[in-house]
């Protein structure tokens, strides 16, 4: 009966997994003498072939479905990158118009008194030429049109 | 004679990289591909782990979509079946935990739990899906099969996945595995076995 055990569990083996050709000859050989073990490979094959007579019919537009929910999500992924792309840019383009600003502004403070120019002039000048300009186009990022559009 | 499986293996790891390529671009053509070739093997895994048609089919498009989010995370070292069948099972295994209602937990002889969902009031799917007598005498025995013994024969023997490869989807090391199968298989046998029996 132990022999038989060990047999058996070499049968399982030979089924689930790679075993090696002196093993296989093994069993061949037990099972020529031995009624029970014969039984019991005769038993698990019919089991396996058994498995593999199960036909799982998928739905005829589970595939489509499937195609279809996953286009939807493409989409939606792709304009939350745009959208996440747009503000990122804008918010780069908001920051260096402010130090690129206040860059100018000291740069034409220094000029004031060569130029004869009041502080007032100068930022007045900063203002309408750099500040308002770089902040308009900053904006403009966010009001692209189509699918560069920031705004949702 | 060695020049015919490397030239196999090659090829394969071309497959994989293609896919790993694809699936990093969202490369919409390849994942159409991916679901016509794979979603009727997913569905009939999840149907596997649950038990449950309705379940399998909601689960399936879940993973699709997990596949489309995480694609990048696919390295394309490893066949794509095993990657997407861990991420499905992954999935299960969280639908379960969260209905808890309608499972049930049982105790495994390899000192795992595993949760069950109670069965529906309708007709087993695998009686459905019986296509012989001897898979009809398989399908009440594989309803109430514990679900990790379920996958475990059919990622063996519907699948032809290797052990390792069952390993990598299980997450369990590959002597589990294996007992998983010979358990499994035996609780199968056992119904011709009873049939044998009873009839003479």
């Amino acid at each position: 009966m132990e022999g038989d055990k060990r047999f058996r569990e070499l049968i399982d083996r030979s089924f689930a997994e790679e075993i090696s050709e002196g093993e296989r000859q093994l069993i061949r050989d037990h099972i020529r003498d031995c009624d029970g073990c014969k039984h019991y490979v005769e038993l698990t094959a019919r089991t396996i072939r058994g498995l593999r007579e199960f036909t799982f019919v998928s739905g005829a537009d589970s595939n489509a479905q499937v195609r279809e929910i996953l286009a939807r999500h493409t989409e939606t992924m792709r304009q939350h990158n745009v959208q996440f792309k747009v503000w990122a840019a804008f918010a780069v383009a908001l920051s260096m118009s402010i130090v690129g600003s206040a860059l100018v502004y000291q740069m034409a403070k220094l000029l004031t008194v060569p130029t004869h120019f009041d502080t007032a002039q100068v930022q007045a000048g900063v203002l309408v030429f750099w500040l308002l300009p770089s902040f308009c186009s900053a904006l403009c990022l966010l009001a692209a049109p189509g699918e560069n559009r920031g705004i949702a | 004679m060695s020049a015919l499986p490397m030239t196999l293996n090659t090829t394969a790891e071309t497959e994989t990289a293609k896919i790993a390529r694809g699936l990093r671009e969202r490369d919409m053509e390849l994942l159409a591909d991916l679901v016509e070739r794979c979603q009727h093997r997913l569905v009939r895994y999840l149907l596997y782990l649950t038990g449950r048609r309705e379940y399998a089919e909601d689960l399936a498009q879940e993973t699709w979509i997990r596949v489309l989010q995480r694609g990048s995370q696919y390295n394309g070292r490893q066949r794509f079946d095993p990657w997407l069948f861990a991420i499905a099972r992954n999935l299960a295994i969280d639908y379960l935990r969260k209905n808890r209602k309608a499972v049930q937990t049982v105790s495994l002889p390899d000192d795992h739990d595993a949760v069950l969902l109670l069965p529906s009031s309708g007709p087993s799917p695998f009686e459905a899906a019986a296509r012989s007598q001897d898979a009809m005498h398989l399908a009440g025995r594989l309803q109430i099969l514990a679900p990790l013994y379920r996958e475990a024969l059919l990622l063996r023997f519907q699948e032809d996945m290797s052990l390792p490869e069952i390993a990598q989807v299980v997450g369990a090391p590959v002597t589990t595995v294996s007992s998983r199968i010979y358990r499994g298989l035996a609780a199968l046998r056992s119904a011709f076995e009873e049939g044998d029996s009873h009839g003479g």
